[in-house]
């Protein structure tokens, strides 16, 4: 290297191949070569990044022992360059072999654009076999955790192109190598998920990939959201997008390539945009106008009882306010109901807005939860309408972020810390005084959230999605609690020695509210009564585990009794059993039930069978409640009691009598005036544009007002049966299960 | 004149550099590091978490992954290996294959104690001259300790280095080991007087390049820089490389004062002593030879009352061999993956930080204070006849007093192998020896009239290296012995460029079906390719020299080859499923 200092502005003379060229003083072989003409081939070479001269495919011969990689190589005064000799050539084809020999050709890109660089180079460079073993095990198994990303380790030729995109191009700094030597990969973070990582989904590193290790994901199958001249549907330019604040430092090309997955939408004031309970695949994001969010159906529950005595003994259902039957309820009322928008509908007039810069439905596109309200625009809108991978990059965008946080901290803090229950009362200066304490986190499916046996630092709400409360016990996970929307927890942890109790783990995309222990401990010393409410809430909460646990930890050696616990049969008050060999598979029961519910039966003569009996329960109590995952308004939930209840604003969507594996959860149609309607499908698939029927959830009730249950009554064959469980299987299975339940509890 | 006990100039707070000690005190609480824990570490530093996951990551000497209770890894490198330690380690496996969650038998690179082969970590503690009975007594010990009991880092046990022979080199010897050399720089500042003096000794890398060491000073010391280093490199982890172990423990005031020494020269204001973090006796001992130097007001600020500023300390590696390549040593002391750069630029213009530094092997810094203590005439006259100065060399493998010898240039290889280190055990031969570890490949026993003389060796398409001498005799199998090198490389790419992550695996994955008997037509050929490739494009000299271990083997050892290649017969009987 040469020290003396040049006259900035002279040239030098270099020899590329026989072609003199002026370049100037600090040029890089590469750059004279291309100057003179000579292309040099590179795969980890890109004019918009500083060289490395990892992928040695530039190699040249400037004269020394070894050749030496252009990129990197600065020419000097009269030297004298061969990109081209027989031992330079042979390498190049040598090193492609090599990174084929690991390369799994054709790759994604090949197969999606034609365009892998690796597999293209290699053919024009005339390798046409690849001599060398395969890689024995592979490096690492796909990761598919990002919305818009889909990382394939086995066609990684580690070029860092990404890396340096990720670093130097976007400042982002999430992308780095990991491992050493034949085991190095490319990571993400502490090597995560893509999904679980910071990584914004700018798209740099995907555009920057030259093989199929990191290229898009199209959703729904790559198609665009609307058919094209679909009215008032237009679509937007990248450069549009690209001048909305919340798209800065996006890849222009990455949002190209995502094209059809965002669209402009027009609506006319009074124009309904979404309605609750319909499924749903999009966000929208709102540009210009404002919009009424709020719920239709009426916030009454179903309520079963006896008509009048007639003929035919008949069970009524009826909806019913929850101030005309007031449910017994351990915990108060919630002031809010949480929908999937920035912001909380108060429960007594369930009515919001949302303005220009609003993002509503992230749920939904997501997650593919039903809507949870109806949206309605009050002045004409204009809308972004987009699927869940262009709005992961604008969710993980620097700018939306800000303001999604300042908006939350803003407006949505209060009212969701006081809508849960415990911190009805406190004083809207220490709700200030959290505002720029509390923390905004966001966890991809499946992240942990927190660990149980770690330190209790800290408490959380949950802003969006489903939260899974569990403990560790061997090979399983016991599940405490799903919780929604609006959920809270970590304060055992805070009040019980400061080690988590639970693990908690996010379902799908989540966000939470994190409130550091200093703060939490701080909003307990001056608001007394928030104490004594958690404390409560805390012992309660420790209450239900521990019967959870006692069940859970109830191994015995006998498989049928195994499956009685397991199945949750002991807790349960009374059961319907079906016998089997009794049953003649008549169906009358199941029309007795229909007869009995207003046209709608709630029986289904499939459910789970436990030796020869088939058995229907009001609630199993399961311990897995998969009812409660994804209900959109967290209108379905467990009761201190453990049994599941429907809360009174539910929308009708359907998705918990979907998710119950046992059938017993059923949706039920009425007509606007809170009359059950005859004869309706039990299943979601409903007609969405039959706005003056109220649908609601419910579950078997065990006609719980009459003598017996009308299924039982309308057996011809003495196969149905209302039974204590306890007794019942006691005899079934020659245990007394009383003694046995005490015997699980004890050694528990 | 300060002499307060001196503070590491990496951060302990901040940045990137000193970021091992993080990671070291994590692994040492817990065990190992956890992503949590290296999310802690980034947010202290103010780094981003991939910053420190790809460094975490990069030195196997870190777990990410918490460790089983007893972690038992054996060297299977050249020396180890021609001592039987694939046999040991095969038994192990087999031994404690019922307790996969309690014991772990596994690979280590080579641990610089060849001449105590077999070697085994245990948890971390080195155990040397390892029989089967040895090793099942201490993991059978180490079981049944309870969790509490078992230490991750009690000190090492360690053999006796004393060989009964006098050093020669040491200016010192004798007398008080008081620095004067360095007073009298200090004081006198005649810097060019002294590269003089160095230029007429004739010193030479001693870490394997043999470059002058006067023109490498001379340009450190002409480059333009406010700030520049001095670093010892004492990363010595070639198998086979044991001298600097040696003279760090028997001569550490004379490496300390050859730093100093050329930080005088070059105008270097801090130094680092870079030593592979197995070496903790040899650590421990320098930190106190450098607190004695410190008591006499020899570093810190202002020294002996002139304007000289200089302080060093001893940097503990992250560990692998690839930290010994010049530019991959300056990347692990800022804390960063020790990828060896891409060069130009030369350390003495853009090294440590893009400073000028002048960076030197242990035995050169030594041999410096030798020159200057001693005289150029005397260096010069040490050695035999038209090979001037002495060497540190270190002969191991088949021979029966293996260890570190001073011996004068010129000397040839059978003496070394026969006079020094007793040749072959009773009833063999020896058939081949590796003048320098596996980059120098291996030579015949035709070849051992050759001089210990620089120009020489390399004649033969060798090298002289950093004398580590190994010798096989007529039991141990060439092409096995090409395998051994060849994977060790492997293990130690760095993966930074392409042809040597890849090339070296294919290389392994080529001799391993040699020795299974597995040869197709194009195999020839395609070993042309690959040694080329590697040879022609790698970044550094370790995919460099990679393929030289198997290419002397087929040059020097051709019928060994053909028999192999063609009969499918191993005379050693190691190959074709003859070996554990």
């Amino acid at each position: 290297m040469s020290e003396h200092a040049h006259d900035p502005n002279a040239l030098m003379s270099v020899t590329i191949d026989g072609h003199e060229v002026q370049v100037p003083h600090g040029t890089t072989v590469f750059d004279a070569a291309r100057l003179a003409g000579v292309p040099i081939p590179t795969l980890c070479h890109q004019q918009n990044q500083t060289p490395v001269a990892v992928c040695r495919i530039c190699v040249v011969d400037v004269g020394e022992r070894a050749l030496q990689a252009a990129c990197i190589f600065k020419a000097e005064p009269g030297m004298v360059v061969k990109t081209d000799t027989e031992p330079i050539v042979q390498a190049r084809k040598t090193l492609y072999e090599l990174m084929l020999s690991d390369h799994p050709s054709p790759c994604l890109r090949q197969q999606q654009s034609g365009d892998c660089e690796l597999e293209n180079q290699a053919e024009a460079a005339g390798v046409t076999e690849v001599r060398f073993n395969k890689r024995a095990v592979p490096v690492l198994a796909a990761d598919d955790s990002s919305a818009s990303i889909h990382v394939d380790f086995s066609a990684c030729i580690l070029c860092d192109r990404c890396i340096r995109g990720c670093a130097e191009i976007r400042n982002n700094n999430v992308i780095a190598r990991q491992g050493k030597g034949y085991f190095t990969t490319i990571g993400f973070d502490a090597n995560e998920p893509m999904g679980n990582s910071s990584c914004v989904s700018c798209g740099e590193c995907m555009v920057s990939c030259p093989t199929g290790a990191l290229t898009n994901k199209k959703v729904l199958g790559g198609g665009r959201l609307y058919p094209e001249d679909t009215p008032n549907v237009y679509s937007v330019e990248t450069e549009e997008l690209l001048e909305l604040p919340v798209f800065k430092g996006v890849s222009g090309t990455f949002l190209e390539l995502n094209a059809g997955s965002v669209v402009k939408r027009v609506f006319k004031a009074g124009e309904t945009i979404v309605r609750e309970g319909e499924n749903g695949s999009t966000a929208f994001y709102i540009l210009d106008g404002t919009v009424d969010i709020f719920i239709n159906a009426p916030r009454e529950h179903v309520s079963t009882e006896k008509a009048r005595p007639g003929l035919f003994t008949k069970m009524r259902s009826l909806l019913q306010p929850k101030s005309q039957q007031p449910r017994e309820e351990e915990r108060a009322t919630p002031s809010h109901i949480r929908i999937d928008a920035p912001v909380d509908l108060p429960y007594g007039d369930p009515i919001a807005e949302l303005h220009t810069g609003d993002l509503f439905g992230e749920m939904t596109c997501m997650s593919f939860y039903p809507r949870s309200a109806t949206v309605r625009a009050k002045t004409d809108c204009v809308m972004l309408e987009m699927l869940r991978n262009v709005l992961d990059v604008m969710q993980k965008n620097k700018t939306f972020r800000a303001q999604l946080e300042a908006n939350y901290r803003g407006r949505a803090l209060g009212t969701h810390l006081r809508s849960v229950p415990i911190f009805a009362n406190i004083s809207e200066e220490f709700v200030d005084v959290l505002r720029d304490r509390v923390e905004l986190l966001r966890f991809a499916p499946g992240q942990v959230i927190c660990e149980e046996g770690g330190p209790a630092d800290a408490f959380y709400l949950i802003r969006i999605g489903f939260v899974k409360v569990f403990q560790r016990r061997g090979l399983d996970d016991l599940v405490l609690a799903y919780l929604p929307r609006g959920g809270y927890f970590g304060e055992m942890g805070l009040l019980q020695g400061g080690v988590r109790t639970a693990s908690c783990v996010a379902l799908d995309h989540v966000e939470v509210v994190r409130i550091l222990a200093p703060d939490f401990h701080e909003m307990l010393d001056r608001f007394p009564d928030v104490r004594g409410h958690i404390e409560a809430t805390a012992a309660q909460r420790t209450r239900e585990n521990v019967i959870l646990q006692q069940r859970a930890s109830a191994k015995t050696e006998s498989t049928p009794l195994q499956q009685f616990l397991e199945q949750g049969l002991m807790d349960a008050q009374s059961l319907l059993v079906l016998d089997l060999e009794r049953c003649t598979r008549c169906d009358q029961c199941v029309k007795a039930c229909a007869d009995a519910h207003d046209g709608v039966t709630r029986l289904l003569r499939d459910g789970v069978r436990f030796e020869n009996y088939l058995v229907a329960t009001s609630c199993r109590q399961c311990r897995d409640p998969r009812c409660m995952i994804g209900c959109p308004v967290g209108s379905i939930r467990r009761r201190n009691s453990l049994e599941v209840i429907i809360e009174d604003w539910c929308v009708g969507c359907g998705l918990c009598a979907t998710n119950c594996p046992y059938g017993n959860i059923t949706i039920h149609e009425f007509d606007a005036t809170g009359n059950a309607t005859a004869l309706q499908s039990v299943q979601t698939d409903k007609d969405s544009s039959n706005t003056n029927k109220v649908r609601k959830a419910t579950s078997c009730d065990l006609c719980h007002d009459l003598a017996e249950p009308s299924c039982v009554y309308a057996c011809p064959h003495d196969a149905a049966h209302r039974v204590k469980p306890n007794e019942f299987f006691t005899q079934v299975l020659g245990v007394d299960l009383d003694k046995e339940a005490a015997f699980v509890g004890k050694n528990r | 004149m300060d002499t307060m006990q001196s503070q590491s100039v990496l951060s302990d707070t901040t940045g990137l550099s000193g970021v091992y000690e993080d990671l070291r005190q994590v692994q040492d609480a817990h065990g190992y590091v956890s992503a949590a824990e290296i999310l802690k570490i980034a947010e202290r530093r103010k780094v981003h978490v991939r910053d420190v996951h790809t460094v975490a990551s990069f030195y196997p000497h870190f777990r990410l992954k918490p460790p089983v209770p007893v972690d038992v890894r054996i060297c299977d490198d050249m020396t180890c290996h021609l001592h039987q330690s694939h046999a040991l380690k095969a038994t192990l496996e087999r031994k404690y294959a019922h307790l996969p969650e309690v014991v772990r038998v596994r690979d280590i690179s080579c641990l610089g104690r060849c001449d105590h082969a077999p070697v085994m970590a245990l948890n971390d503690r080195y155990y040397e001259n390892l029989s089967l009975t040895d090793a099942t007594q201490l993991i059978d010990h180490e079981i049944a300790l309870r969790d509490s009991e078992r230490g991750h880092h009690s000190a090492p046990p360690r053999s006796p280095e004393e060989r009964g022979f006098a050093i020669q080199c040491d200016p010192y010897a004798g007398g008080e080991r008081n620095y004067a050399l360095f007073r009298d720089l200090v004081a006198k500042r005649n810097t060019d007087e002294t590269l003089a003096k160095l230029k007429e000794g004739e010193l030479r890398g001693m870490g394997g390049a043999g470059f002058s060491t006067f023109i490498k000073w001379e340009g450190c010391k002409r480059s333009i820089g406010p700030q520049k280093y001095v670093v010892c490199n004492a990363d010595e982890s070639e198998p086979g490389t044991i001298k600097d172990r040696f003279i760090l423990q028997y001569l550490p005031h004379m490496v300390i004062e050859g730093m100093m020494i050329c930080a005088r020269i070059v105008g270097a204001q801090r130094g680092f002593l870079y030593i592979r973090h197995e070496y903790e006796l040899q650590a421990e001992i320098l930190r106190e030879e450098l607190e004695r130097v410190r008591a006499m007001g020899l570093l810190g600020k202002d020294i002996l009352g002139t304007d000289f500023d200089f302080d060093m300390e001893v940097f503990v590696s992250p560990g692998g061999y690839i930290c010994g390549e010049e530019t991959a040593l300056m990347e692990a002391i800022e804390g960063h993956r020790a990828e060896p750069r891409n060069k130009p630029p030369r350390t003495i213009n853009s090294g440590l930080w893009k400073s000028p530094t002048a960076l030197n092997n242990v035995e050169t810094f030594t041999h410096a204070v030798t020159i200057l203590g001693k005289g150029g005439d005397w260096y010069r006259a040490a050695g035999r006849p038209g090979s001037p100065g002495v060497k540190f060399v270190g002969v191991t493998g088949h021979v029966t007093r293996p260890g570190i010898f001073e011996v004068p240039m010129g000397v040839s290889y059978r003496e070394l192998i026969y006079d020094y280190a007793g040749g072959p055990p009773a009833g063999r031969e020896v058939i081949a020896f590796a003048p320098s570890g596996p980059s120098s490949g291996y030579l015949p026993a035709s070849l051992l009239e050759t001089p210990l003389d620089w120009d020489k060796v390399k004649g033969l398409g060798s090298m002289l290296g950093s004398g580590a001498v190994v010798v096989c005799a007529d039991n141990a199998c060439m092409l096995d012995m090409a395998l051994v090198a060849v994977r060790f490389y492997r293990n130690e790419s760095c993966g930074k460029c392409s042809p040597c992550r890849i090339g070296t695996q294919k290389l392994v994955d080529l001799l391993e079906s040699w020795t299974r008997g597995e040869v197709r037509a194009g195999d020839q050929a395609m070993l042309k390719d690959l040694s080329q490739v590697l040879r022609l494009t790698s970044i550094c000299g370790l995919g460099q020299i990679a393929p030289a271990p198997i290419q002397s083997v087929m040059k020097h050892f051709p019928e060994m080859m053909r028999e192999h290649l063609e009969d499918r017969h191993c005379r050693a009987g190691v190959c074709f499923g003859g070996a554990v």
